[in-house]
């Protein structure tokens, strides 16, 4: 009975405990950017890439894809596309922007935190210019 | 132990499946809902899951309550252009950011996962063919708030 009441004291300690955190394991790494709404530069994805900003949830941006541009930040230009949902993702979801400079995808714009995710490398992009 | 094993797999099927939303089916009400404001854009919240059908927290944009995740159910709300935040509620909080265009109209899933103790509701943005084929088959629960 003892042993009984014991097990159940400690499965409602560990159930307060998990239940007062907010389990927020996995985070995305972010911090507050500049950004300036722009246009007039737009280019066609040619070939899938696949970033992964080390939360376990890679974000894939679709070969084929077109994307405008939205305006520029202090880490580069900042595109926006129609032709998919970007997000990144960790215990929370952000819909993301992309952040390209010299042709290089260099992080994320996250345009509701108004914050830039970066990756760890850039990756180069294999894009066709397209007149606004 | 023999006695109750039918008892706890009905059981086990309820906590699966119970409580799926019972409305009219998205195809039979959507031409009924009002058109969007000229400043205005629409978000479909929808859940297609039974898995987890007992646990059905509410669903807050901005912290203002504006439906529940009832399995094979959905709501909208519509807003004003801008940045929101849609939230659930479980043994965690889980939250989704998104942005909302004049005259768009955007879909967000509640997703299912295992939890610690209970599962956990999450919301999540889907590319609007997806969500046009997903909500399809769920049916309306209405909106709360505003």
């Amino acid at each position: 009975m003892r042993r009984c009441l014991r097990e159940w004291l400690l499965l409602g300690t560990l159930s307060y405990l998990v239940a007062g955190c907010a389990f927020d394991v996995v985070h995305v790494k972010q911090a507050p950017t500049s950004f300036t709404s722009g246009e007039g530069k737009a280019f066609k994805l040619d070939r899938e890439v696949k970033v992964n900003l080390g939360t376990g949830f890679p974000t894939t941006l679709k070969a084929g894809t077109v994307w405008t541009l939205a305006g520029s930040s202090q880490h580069g230009d900042v595109y926006r596309t129609r032709d998919q949902v970007v997000k990144v993702e960790a215990s929370n979801i952000y819909e993301a922007f992309i952040v390209v400079a010299d042709e290089s995808l260099v992080g994320f714009y996250l345009p509701v935190e108004e914050t830039f995710a970066p990756i760890k490398k850039p990756i180069e992009l294999q894009i066709d210019s397209l007149d606004p | 132990m023999k006695r109750s094993l039918p008892f706890l797999v009905l059981l086990a099927c309820w906590l699966v499946t119970s409580g799926c939303a019972s409305g009219p089916k998205f195809r039979e009400v959507s031409g009924t809902f009002p058109a969007l404001g000229t400043d205005e854009g629409r978000i479909y919240i929808y859940r297609t899951t039974t898995f987890g059908g007992a646990i059905q927290p509410s669903v807050r944009l901005d912290e203002q309550r504006v439906g529940k995740a009832i399995p094979k159910g959905f709501f909208f709300v519509d807003r004003s252009p801008g940045g929101y935040q849609i939230a659930t509620s479980t043994e965690v909080d889980r939250t989704l950011s998104l942005t909302l265009e004049q005259g768009q109209i955007r879909f967000v899933r509640l997703d299912v996962s295992m939890g610690f103790m209970v599962g956990h509701v999450y919301p999540v943005l889907v590319d609007d063919a997806v969500g046009k084929k997903e909500i399809e088959n769920c049916s309306y629960t209405g909106t709360s708030g505003k």
